[in-house]
């Protein structure tokens, strides 16, 4: 076991806003690790900082031990870091299998055409996906859709996945089948990071959670070690009342 | 020294009319939400509205602009209601090419109707012109100016004092809020993209005693506003008048002083949008 | 992938071009040839800025692009010869598009697209103000290979259309397709997939000028004489993005159905009315968005990607 994924003393601001202040956390090898937090407590800033879509003011980010703070996004994606939008955003005049190719073929380089279209074939039954892999990705429905943000995150063949709230929308039953995916996943040997709102997928699919409120980590360890902080639970309950 | 004055002089005035028809594309932009290419078109249909008045009815273009405005209210709001309004939800894309088209098929429709000279509204203060001290103000840029400066005046009163003035800026403001508008929306966007074209017709009036109507004189103001607008800040009303001050007075300074200055004007306007927009990004990011 | 269904027509339309000078024409014969040479380059035009289109980014620079090509090889054609003067064209084209598309690879939308005017513009003034272009009196263009072959200028523009559909028929055939659609999609997500954004971008706008070049460097030839106002003409990059919104963007088919007929079209126009023919092009573009969005080739109810 070891960090594969790490941010170490990142802060970002926004416009005087201060989004995130001296984050630190790390993912361990084979994890599945849940960053949760109030409404605005920085937790799409820091999937958008360790994705690479924005960059931090201050501090590092580490992916298998490499410094990759000052990486494009794709360049992450060729590394193994993959991720899944929370806002699900099929590519709509693709189909399903056109969009798992893009993730397939461009997410490692040097992917053959052959071995792309075997991996989607094997992404798109490990996702039950099959059966819509001719449709076009914006005729599917919400939880069509989820599955294949999911399939495509995995389509570029992560070592390290992160997921952006990928059972928001989703009915009881719905985040069950999404709950198992994600396990399913992770027996594969990938390690993975996620954001959630829905409180029982966090307890049924985390080995650790990392609490954050106001852009700072308040709280760190097993579901019911947060549960049970005070500090969370002021978080969660004084601003609600 | 006195040459720079003068320079600057000539700058402020014709920066009445950039930032009146720069004014009219910034509120079709803030308000509808349409980057209109076909702006222009409107200043160059009153330009004509002006001449064919002038020539077979010898009607004094200060007269014309009342009725340009009336007319280049109606073209506009009938502009809004058969072409914007179908495309009001479609792609930003398509919004463009559409307008781009209007654009195209009115420069040469009038191509076809007039022939490519250009045509002078020339009432006889045309060439008129005070003197001020040792700086000369020819009588028609001054009253232009003065007259684009008293236009944006009401139009500033109408925005901050009147309900539609008011629903135009809430709407300018948030442009999720009109869904919950709903007719009242729609009559907005009306109204703002008929002043935005009555105000590119009125300026047309102008031009075409200051300049001249031709068909492709409406293009130009078009890309004109476009560097004054992407200088001012995208569907920002407040700053098209400093943004149309800047341009009006490089323009001014490089007609004057670079060697054979007049054909490289044009450049400078262009030179500013392009470096507005690419500055704007890359500062975005 | 796509595109299969549609090889044979696109081949037979080719082959016809290819044999149109050896037809019984008769006393058209002239006439149609003339037509052809500019259906053949303007078809040509419109699949490179499909080309580019399909990255998202509406250039209404490709009238800029033609125009670099057409002086840069007219201006060099005296002393290289034909060949070599319209590669450099084209090189010149597309070094200015790289220009162009390096400094605005984070506009989107419109304002790529009054950016890429504004160059335009920019590059007009330029050819006629610099001081080896001719100015506003122009610049007169020997005719390629000092005009010991007739059909030349015909065959040079077949070969500028051949090259422009043999890019874009392996643009939508090989992965490069799913690059393109992914960028114009939705930038973010490509990246997070692994799509190299900026490349994708650049090379679209490289392969497009470059084909523009030619066809502006072929067109000078035809016509033997270029002025900053034709050569860099808005009308042209209009043409180009209406022929294939026309015909139905993203395709090859589309531009290539859609230039034949509005090319032709326009050729016809030009015998009865000298300015103001772009009027058609207006309307067109007008009506075809409001009510048929996809182009004619959407009418044949094939989807595209």
């Amino acid at each position: 076991m070891g960090k594969v994924l790490e941010a170490a003393g990142v802060s970002k601001r926004f416009l005087g806003l201060q989004a995130l202040k001296e984050v630190t956390l790390h993912l361990e090898e084979g994890e599945i690790l849940a960053v949760i937090g109030p409404n605005g407590a920085g937790k799409s800033t820091l999937l958008n900082l360790l994705s690479g879509l924005i960059k931090p003011d201050q501090g590092r980010i580490l992916f298998l031990g490499q410094d990759i703070t000052h990486l494009p996004p794709e360049a992450r994606t060729h590394l193994g870091l993959g991720r899944a939008f929370q806002i699900v955003q099929p590519f709509p005049e693709l189909t399903v299998r056109e969009n798992l190719l893009v993730g397939a073929l461009f997410g490692k380089p040097g992917t053959s055409r052959k071995e792309g279209e075997a991996w989607v074939e094997e992404v798109l039954r490990l996702t039950g996906l099959q059966s819509r892999s001719e449709a076009l990705a914006g005729d599917l429905t919400l939880l069509e859709d989820k599955r294949l943000e999911l399939a495509r995150a995995l389509a570029t063949r992560p070592k390290v996945l992160l997921l952006d709230e990928v059972m928001a929308g989703l009915r009881p039953k719905e985040a069950e089948e999404a709950v198992a995916l994600v396990k399913q996943i992770r027996e594969t040997g990938v390690s993975i990071l996620f954001i959630e709102h829905v409180m029982p997928v966090v307890r049924t699919l985390a080995d650790r959670v990392v609490v954050l409120d106001y852009g700072e980590v308040i709280a760190e360890g097993t579901y019911q070690e947060v549960a049970q902080d005070p500090r969370v639970r002021e978080a969660y309950l004084g601003r609600r009342a | 020294m006195e040459l720079l004055l003068q320079t600057l002089l000539n700058g402020i005035l014709m920066s009445g009319i950039y930032a009146l028809v720069a004014t009219g594309l910034a509120l079709s932009l803030g308000v509808v939400g349409i980057v209109n290419f076909a702006h222009g078109e409107f200043l160059m249909m009153g330009a004509f509205l002006s001449y064919l008045l002038f020539a077979f009815r010898g009607m004094d273009p200060l007269l014309s602009l009342g009725l340009a405005f009336l007319a280049a209210f109606v073209v506009g709001a009938l502009t809004y209601q058969g072409l914007i309004r179908p495309v009001l939800r479609a792609a930003e894309l398509n919004q463009m090419l559409l307008t781009f088209g209007l654009s195209i098929l009115l420069q040469n429709l009038a191509l076809l109707l007039f022939g490519a000279d250009t045509r002078v509204v020339a009432p006889p203060y045309q060439a008129t012109t005070l003197s001020l001290g040792p700086f000369f103000l020819g009588v028609v840029p001054f009253g232009a100016f003065l007259l684009s400066l008293a236009i944006l005046l009401m139009l500033q009163v109408f925005l901050t004092r009147s309900r539609f003035g008011l629903a135009m800026r809430a709407v300018s403001q948030n442009r999720l809020a009109p869904g919950l508008l709903g007719i009242e929306a729609d009559k907005v966007y009306l109204l703002a993209f008929g002043l935005a074209a009555a105000l590119a017709g009125v300026a047309g009036v102008m031009l075409s005693v200051m300049l001249y109507a031709s068909p492709t004189v409406g293009f130009v103001f078009t890309l004109k506003s476009f560097a004054i607008v992407a200088l001012a800040g995208l569907g920002n009303l407040k700053g098209v008048v400093p943004a149309a001050l800047v341009l009006a007075m490089a323009e001014a300074l490089v007609s004057t002083y670079l060697p054979g200055g007049g054909g490289l004007v044009e450049a400078v306007f262009f030179l500013v949008l392009f470096l507005a927009l690419v500055g704007r990004a890359w500062r975005k990011a | 992938m796509k595109g299969f269904g549609h090889f044979p027509l696109i081949l037979l339309s080719l082959v016809l071009f290819a044999l149109l000078p050896f037809l019984p024409f008769g006393v058209w014969q002239a006439f149609l040839l003339d037509v052809g040479f500019f259906v053949l380059l303007f078809t040509a035009l419109a699949l490179s800025w499909d080309l580019v289109a399909r990255t998202g980014q509406l250039s209404l620079a490709h009238g800029a692009f033609f125009g670099l090509g057409a002086y840069s090889a007219g201006l060099l054609a005296p002393q290289l010869g034909t060949l070599p003067a319209l590669l450099l064209g084209a090189l010149t084209a597309g070094a200015g598009a790289l220009v162009l598309g390096s400094v605005t690879l984070r506009l989107h939308g419109l304002y790529f697209a009054i950016a890429s005017l504004a160059f335009s513009e920019v590059l007009r003034t330029l050819a006629l103000k610099l001081p080896f272009t001719g100015g506003p009196i122009g610049l007169p263009v020997p005719p390629p290979f000092a005009g010991a072959w007739p059909l030349a200028t015909y065959y040079l523009s077949f070969g500028v259309l051949l090259l422009a559909t043999a890019l874009s028929l392996w643009a939508e055939r090989s992965p490069f397709r799913l690059a393109q659609a992914a960028t114009r999609q939705s930038e973010a997500v490509a990246r997070v997939l692994g799509v190299r954004v900026v490349q994708v971008k650049l090379w679209s706008l490289l392969l497009g000028s470059l084909v523009a070049g030619l066809a502006g460097g072929v067109y000078g030839m035809k016509t033997l004489f270029l002025s900053p106002y034709d050569a860099f003409s808005l009308g042209r990059a209009v043409e180009a993005l209406v022929i294939p919104i026309f015909g139905g963007l993203y395709t090859t088919l589309g531009p290539l159905v859609g230039g034949v007929v509005l090319v032709s079209l326009e050729q016809a126009l030009r015998l009865w009315i000298k300015e103001g023919y772009l009027v058609v092009y207006g309307a067109i573009l007008i009506l075809v968005i409001l009510f048929l969005p996809r182009g004619l080739v959407g009418i044949l109810g094939r989807r595209r990607g």
